[in-house]
């Protein structure tokens, strides 16, 4: 797998974490489902993972980037797999109406996990790591847009999270923008 | 508080644009351990998972 190739690879892979962030925001805005604490760090470990594909793009492709990636990807099945737990036994409730079936923590286990199998697949591929990769100058075309866009999203978290909780802690069950409240 | 993560991760994306790749990682390393800070406030009550 050329450097080249490795990078486009990466590019898809930061526009799919940003697909994931834009459908949470889109369940936030579009349909009222206020994110719990744990949902959001969820939201923050899928990040965490994406700035490992982040650096892959910028930098060229590095094991460490992808190591930076997998951790962040594990940090994020971990705090998804604490809520499926939390809801596994039955009568013991749950927190969201299902997506295709599955709640959406479910599904942002099932998201990090697949991070993990694709940094996985992706190291193996040897000669995006051998060639020289020189530090180009600005970036364009699709590693330019999936960076943009992760950013945005970012700062977008940013800003919803400030919203939804203050500069506090966030309740176990928001029902409303604590800033908004504040305002009222 | 519990926008801290995503501000250093931010940051992190940041600095990795302006190709300061020691830094962004230190971005990120900080907002990973601030996450799981987090993670540990918020998951205090002890699983039930008996059946």
């Amino acid at each position: 797998m050329s450097t080249e190739l490795s990078r486009l690879l990466n590019a898809l892979g930061l526009i799919a974490i940003g697909a994931i962030l834009t459908m949470a925001f889109i369940d936030q805005v579009w349909f009222g489902e206020l994110p719990c604490p744990l949902c959001i760090l969820q939201r923050a470990g899928l990040i965490a993972a994406g700035c490992g594909i982040a650096l892959n793009i910028v930098f060229g492709p590095k094991p460490s980037h992808y190591g930076v990636a997998i951790i962040g990807a594990i940090a994020s099945a971990a705090i998804s797999m604490r809520q499926i737990l939390q809801h596994i036994v039955p009568g013991t409730g749950f927190y969201g109406p299902p997506v295709w079936g599955l709640h959406l923590y479910t599904w942002a286990f099932l998201f990090a996990v697949a991070i993990v199998l694709g940094c996985g697949l992706m190291l193996l591929g040897d000669r995006q790591f051998s060639q020289v990769q020189p530090i180009s100058g600005r970036l364009k075309g699709l590693p330019f847009i999936a960076l943009l866009l992760f950013l945005v999203l970012t700062l977008a978290n940013v800003f919803s999270t400030l919203a939804l909780c203050g500069t506090g802690l966030c309740p176990d069950e928001p029902v409303d923008y604590e800033l908004f409240e504040l305002n009222d | 508080m519990m926008s801290l993560p995503f501000v250093l991760f931010a940051c992190a994306i940041g600095a990795a644009w302006m190709r300061q790749r020691g830094v962004s990682l230190g971005f990120w390393l900080v907002g990973l351990v601030t996450m799981l800070i987090l993670f540990r406030v918020h998951v205090s009550e002890v699983l039930s998972i008996q059946l």
